[in-house]
C-alpha cells in the first residue's frame, strides 16, 4: 500500500489553517500600501523655450530637406507656417494656412493635426515644432495642441516641442 | 434542585469559530489592487486644492527636479511661496525687468551652486513645471522666461494622464 492509501485509509482528522498571523500580516501590509499609493499619476512633456546661441556648421554635410513648424494660437483659430533652412521660400509660403475656430467653439485639433500631417509627409525628416500662443490662450489649450502636434495615432509628428511668446 | 438541572441539561459550550474566509478575500483583492498601484515615487509635491493640471496623452515619467508650481493664486518654487497671482499677473515679476524678480535670483543662485557642484554648465538641467490649466499664456510666459533666464530653458510640463 502506497503511502498516500495508508494516510486516506487512516481517514486523518481535516484541521483548519490558522489565517490569524496572514491576517495579522495583511492589517499591516494594508495600510503601508495605502500610504504610498497614488491616485493620480503625474507625466511630463518635454519642452523648450528658445535660447541664443551660437550656430553650428553643418560643413560638407548633405543636408535633408527639413521644416520647422510653426503654430500659433490665436484667439480666432491657429495659424500654421513653416520654416526652414534647406527649402526654398517659394516652397514653403504654400505651407502658410489658418484654420479658424468658431466662435466660443473649442479649437479644431483635427484640422490642425492634417495641416501638421501633410507637412510631415512631404518633409518626413522634420521633427521640431514652435508654438506662439496669444497672451490670452489658456494652458489647456497649449497641452492640447502640443500632445495632438507630438505624436497622433502612435505616429510622432514633431516630438521636438518649443514654447515661444510672441515677438513685437 | 433546580440548579441541578439547569445544570444537567445545560449543553457544553462550544467557542464559536470566527468565519475569516470572506475577509480574507476581501483583504486579498485590496491588496492585489494596492500592489498594482503602487507607486516607488510618490508624489511628495504639495498641490492646491483648487489646482487644476490638464490633461494629456504623455506616457513620460518625470525625473527629480526643480519643482515650479503656478496655481491661480501662488508662485511656489521647491515648496516654498515666492510670489502671488492677482487677476492673472504675478506680483513681484514684472515682464519688463525679470531679472529683478525672485524666481530669477534664486533659480540663477540654484544654477551657480549646481555648477560649482557639477562642474559643468553643460548639464541639461530641467524644471518641472505644474500650472493650471485656466491660467492664460501671458502669466506663464513671464515665468518660463525668467527661469530660461536664469539658466532653465529646458522645462517638462507636468500633466495629469488622460
Amino acid at each position: 500500500m502506497s503511502k498516500l492509501g495508508r494516510c486516506r485509509a487512516t481517514g486523518g482528522e481535516q484541521t483548519d489553517i490558522d489565517m490569524v498571523p496572514v491576517m495579522n500580516m495583511f492589517l499591516v501590509l494594508i495600510p503601508f500600501l495605502l500610504m504610498s499609493v497614488s491616485f493620480f499619476h503625474i507625466k511630463a512633456i518635454n519642452t523648450s523655450v528658445p535660447v541664443l546661441s551660437q550656430s553650428q556648421d553643418g560643413g560638407d554635410k548633405p543636408i535633408s530637406e527639413k521644416v520647422t513648424a510653426i503654430v500659433e494660437i490665436e484667439p480666432q483659430g491657429f495659424h500654421v507656417s513653416a520654416i526652414s533652412d534647406s527649402v526654398a521660400y517659394e516652397e514653403l509660403v504654400k505651407w502658410d494656412a489658418r484654420v479658424a475656430r468658431e466662435e466660443q467653439a473649442e479649437y479644431p485639433m483635427d484640422q490642425l493635426v492634417a495641416q501638421l500631417t501633410k507637412l510631415k509627409l512631404r518633409y518626413p525628416a522634420s521633427d521640431t515644432l514652435i508654438i506662439i500662443p496669444d497672451g490670452t490662450v489658456v494652458y489647456d489649450t497649449i497641452i492640447q495642441a502640443m500632445d495632438v502636434a507630438r505624436y497622433y495615432n502612435n505616429d510622432s509628428l514633431f516630438p521636438n516641442v518649443v514654447l515661444s511668446g510672441k515677438v513685437g | 434542585m433546580a440548579l441541578g438541572k439547569m445544570k444537567k441539561h445545560a449543553k457544553h459550550f462550544v467557542p464559536p469559530k470566527l468565519q475569516i474566509t470572506s475577509m480574507m478575500d476581501m483583504f486579498t483583492i485590496i491588496l492585489i489592487f494596492l500592489l498594482f498601484s503602487f507607486s516607488n515615487k510618490p508624489e511628495t509635491m504639495s498641490l492646491h486644492k483648487d489646482m487644476k493640471l490638464p490633461k494629456s496623452t504623455a506616457n513620460l515619467d518625470y525625473k527629480e527636479n526643480i519643482n515650479l508650481v503656478l496655481s491661480q493664486t501662488t508662485l511656489e518654487l521647491g515648496g516654498k511661496v515666492i510670489g502671488t497671482v492677482k487677476d492673472g499677473r504675478i506680483i513681484g515679476l514684472d515682464p519688463k525687468n525679470l531679472k529683478t524678480s525672485t524666481l530669477y535670483e534664486r533659480l540663477r543662485s540654484t544654477r551657480e551652486s549646481t555648477d560649482k557642484l557639477q562642474g559643468d554648465s553643460n548639464t541639461k538641467q530641467h524644471v518641472l513645471f505644474l500650472c493650471d490649466k485656466r491660467l492664460p499664456f501671458r502669466t506663464i510666459n513671464c515665468v518660463v522666461k525668467a527661469a530660461a533666464m536664469a539658466g532653465y530653458p529646458n522645462f517638462q510640463f507636468g500633466v495629469l494622464k488622460k
